[in-house]
């Protein structure tokens, strides 16, 4: 036992000290003329790696001077968050790094960055680039509770509501009647009264972004000038819905990956996620599968969080600085945004890639992602708190679980909305 | 010379092990029980000076104390699947049946070659209560299963039976070997006597074994404990409302979800004294037993 735990130990120290030597190696190399500057993103191989590396192969090819080398961090934005801890704890960080909205605010308090602003000053001479590639809207999603912009956005997500046309069309719904959640909710009935079915299933991951999308399209705030404020009557009624769904068998409530595989074996009709299950539900559903925009309550607007990511300069030296805001934006250039979309199934950022031939012939072949599209005019930038963002998420996800297990609604939301607002003085 | 060699060599012999020991092990301890008295989000200059706040909380929140309750559960559902029914199993093996020892041994085992994350997955796909294949058919025969994962007790049934099946080859077998390096002149001495066998089995093999069970008794909470974190964080990630979370998923989530390093570095340090009394348990048994056979 113990000797075999011992030579484990020792098999793990050999590899670390033959890491660290080769870092190390790494590290002589790059004091010629040749910028080596390195990108951190969260793309498994299943989730677009390949094309990361294949665009970063590609602006190695193009660009003598610059070496870029992409390192993948597992466990998404968050693990990438906590290696990125690690990194400024030893002082070595990277250069350009993926951030997710969430982490926003975190990030701008806790790591030394540069501002794309202040990157376009130092290296463009004028904000050019930043103005004519995003719409305001857009950049406001990369800012922190200060206004700061913090990244450039860079891959954008939208949910949207995934059906089934073939139960739709069994039992008689119609599509155009799935414009609001009053509808989505006549057609969960139809549907399980005649089938036994759930209508409808709304994805529970590891955060509330689904949720406050419901609060949002029935007029409520999550938060107003930095204070949480989702316990208002709109708020309590969007929720009132989601409860009554799931209590009178209407909704599927179970983890992610159980609903969608639920919903992609035929036995939810509709499911509320990310456009970036679109290739997923492709590919695996034996039905025919459609995506429509968001629903909204009556007398209110589809309005949804955004998500997905922003890329940010991390590099301290000027020079490094430098590579790294020329290689950002060679990433944002048409071609390579929408090679990227095309590879991970999240939307491009830019105006110039959504409004190119190539993305629109995209779309077209995926007619999934038009609606996505269509929601961005409706995006929000995902809530984050001031102060102690990720435990604010953390009681948004403790209040959407007590109350689908049955708690009572407002005194629920009520009690997470005071506790965010303690954690903000 | 020669004196001076015999005297330094021991610790030279130590020495690669107590450095491993010391970093890996004893200066995470202590920096785990420096930070539990500070407020820090793993990355700001400064930590703020709570005193003993974090540990206060640790029993009042009644979130944690939930989490409490479930370590308890855990541990009480880990010792029936992974040591009692294993314990029982074995000794049928051993005793009832002759034939195809090996086999048991070999198909008992497979399920340990694999990565509990696989387990977890192929669990999650079978399990599903609405489109997985047990739910299709409990259907058939008019049963509709429960949705286990929105109930804690059940997520935390069916957590357990997956790590029971990753396990229970390992502790079985550990448990047969026990039972089998029992001298084979007492069990006979017993039978010419004509001793009736469960009177053999509860007056001579279990306590002749008790050293083993032990220790796989300690195993079993302890690293069972442990394993029970991959599938928490694949499946239910502690839900539903922290209904099937445990200490140790409770201060990951504290620690690198959350960034409250000081909550989950007190949740840490009272979890490594629960561990220190079971350890010193197993010491007492274990190595009290030596005394006794000798």
């Amino acid at each position: 036992m113990k000797s075999s735990k011992i030579k484990k130990i020792f098999l793990i120290l050999g590899i670390l000290s033959l890491a660290v030597v080769f870092t190390g190696c790494g590290k002589k190399t790059s004091a010629s003329s040749v910028k080596h500057i390195t990108y951190w993103h969260v793309n498994a191989q299943t989730q677009g790696g390949a094309t990361v590396d294949e665009l970063v192969k590609k602006f190695n090819s193009t660009h003598k001077n610059i070496k870029v080398t992409a390192k993948y961090n597992p466990d998404m934005y968050k693990g990438l968050m906590q290696n990125l801890q690690s990194a400024q704890a030893s002082g070595k960080v990277p250069d350009v790094v993926q951030v997710g909205w969430a982490y926003d605010n975190y990030f701008a308090s806790n790591f030394k960055y540069l501002t794309p602003t202040d990157a376009a000053k130092n290296f463009d001479g004028n904000s050019k680039f930043i103005d004519s590639s995003f719409t305001k809207k857009t950049l406001s999603f990369a800012k922190d509770s200060n206004g700061k912009l913090v990244g450039l956005p860079y891959s954008l997500s939208t949910p949207v509501l995934f059906i089934n046309k073939d139960i739709l069309n069994k039992y008689g719904v119609q599509e155009n009647s799935l414009t609001t959640w009053e509808g989505v909710k006549e057609a969960s009935k139809r549907i399980y009264d005649q089938s036994g079915k759930y209508g409808l299933y709304i994805q529970e991951p590891g955060d509330t972004w689904a949720q406050q999308a419901i609060m949002l399209s029935n007029g409520a705030k999550i938060q107003k000038n930095g204070k949480a404020d989702f316990a208002s009557s709109n708020g309590v009624n969007a929720y009132k819905y989601y409860q009554e769904m799931v209590s009178e068998k209407l909704a599927l409530h179970t983890p992610w990956a159980q609903g969608i595989d639920s919903f992609v074996k035929g036995d939810v009709a509709m499911a509320f996620t990310t456009i970036a299950q679109a290739s997923h539900i492709k590919e695996s559903a034996s039905f025919n599968a459609a995506a429509i925009v968001a629903p909204h309550f009556k007398e209110y607007k589809t309005v949804v969080p955004v998500g997905g990511s922003m890329l940010a300069i991390t590099a301290q030296d000027s020079e490094q600085q430098k590579a790294a805001w020329k290689f950002e934006k060679w990433m944002y250039s048409a071609e390579s945004a929408v090679t990227w979309s095309k590879g991970t199934g999240y939307l491009p950022a830019t105006q110039a890639a959504l409004k190119s031939n190539d993305f629109k012939d995209y779309t077209n072949a995926n007619p999934m992602l038009k609606p996505a599209v269509k929601t961005l005019d409706n995006a929000v930038p995902w809530t984050s708190f001031p102060k102690k963002g990720l435990q604010a998420e953390q009681t948004m996800i403790d209040a959407r679980d007590k109350i689908l297990s049955g708690s009572d609604i407002s005194s629920t939301l009520k009690a997470a909305q005071d506790k965010i607002n303690a954690q903000q003085e | 010379m020669h004196n001076k060699n015999k005297r330094i060599l021991p610790f030279l012999y130590l020495l690669p092990t107590a450095i491993l020991l010391l970093v890996f092990m004893i200066i995470p301890i202590i920096y785990t029980f420096y930070l539990s008295f500070f407020d820090w989000n793993l990355i700001a200059p400064t930590k703020e000076f709570v005193g003993f706040k974090n540990y206060i909380d640790v029993f009042i929140d009644p979130i944690n104390q939930k989490v409490i309750l479930n370590t308890i559960i855990y541990i009480v559902f880990l010792i029936i699947l992974n040591f009692l029914i294993p314990y029982f199993i074995s000794l049928i093996v051993k005793f009832f049946i002759n034939k195809m020892q090996k086999t048991y041994k070999i198909l008992f085992f497979i399920p340990s070659l694999f990565s509990l994350v696989v387990g977890a997955m192929i669990f999650t796909w079978m399990l599903n209560p609405v489109s997985g294949p047990i739910a299709f058919i409990l259907k058939n025969i008019g049963i509709s299963m429960p949705n286990w994962s929105n109930s804690g007790i059940l997520a935390i049934t069916v957590i357990c039976f997956i790590t029971n099946w990753k396990v229970f080859g390992y502790n079985f077998i550990l448990l047969l070997t026990g039972l089998g390096s029992i001298p084979q002149n007492i069990i006979d001495a017993a039978k010419i006597d004509r001793i009736p066998k469960w009177r053999l089995i509860f007056n001579v093999v279990l306590p002749m074994n008790r050293g083993i069970s032990v220790y796989v008794l300690i195993l079993t909470i302890v690293q069972g404990l442990q394993y029970v974190f991959t599938p928490i964080n694949v499946i239910t990630t502690g839900g539903p409302y922290y209904g099937s979370s445990n200490m140790i998923y409770q201060t990951y989530l504290n620690a690198f979800v959350l960034y409250k390093t000081g909550t989950s570095s007190a949740l840490a340090i009272v979890t490594f004294i629960i561990f220190l009394i079971l350890l010193f348990i197993e010491i007492r048994f274990v190595e009290g037993r030596s005394d006794k056979y000798v």
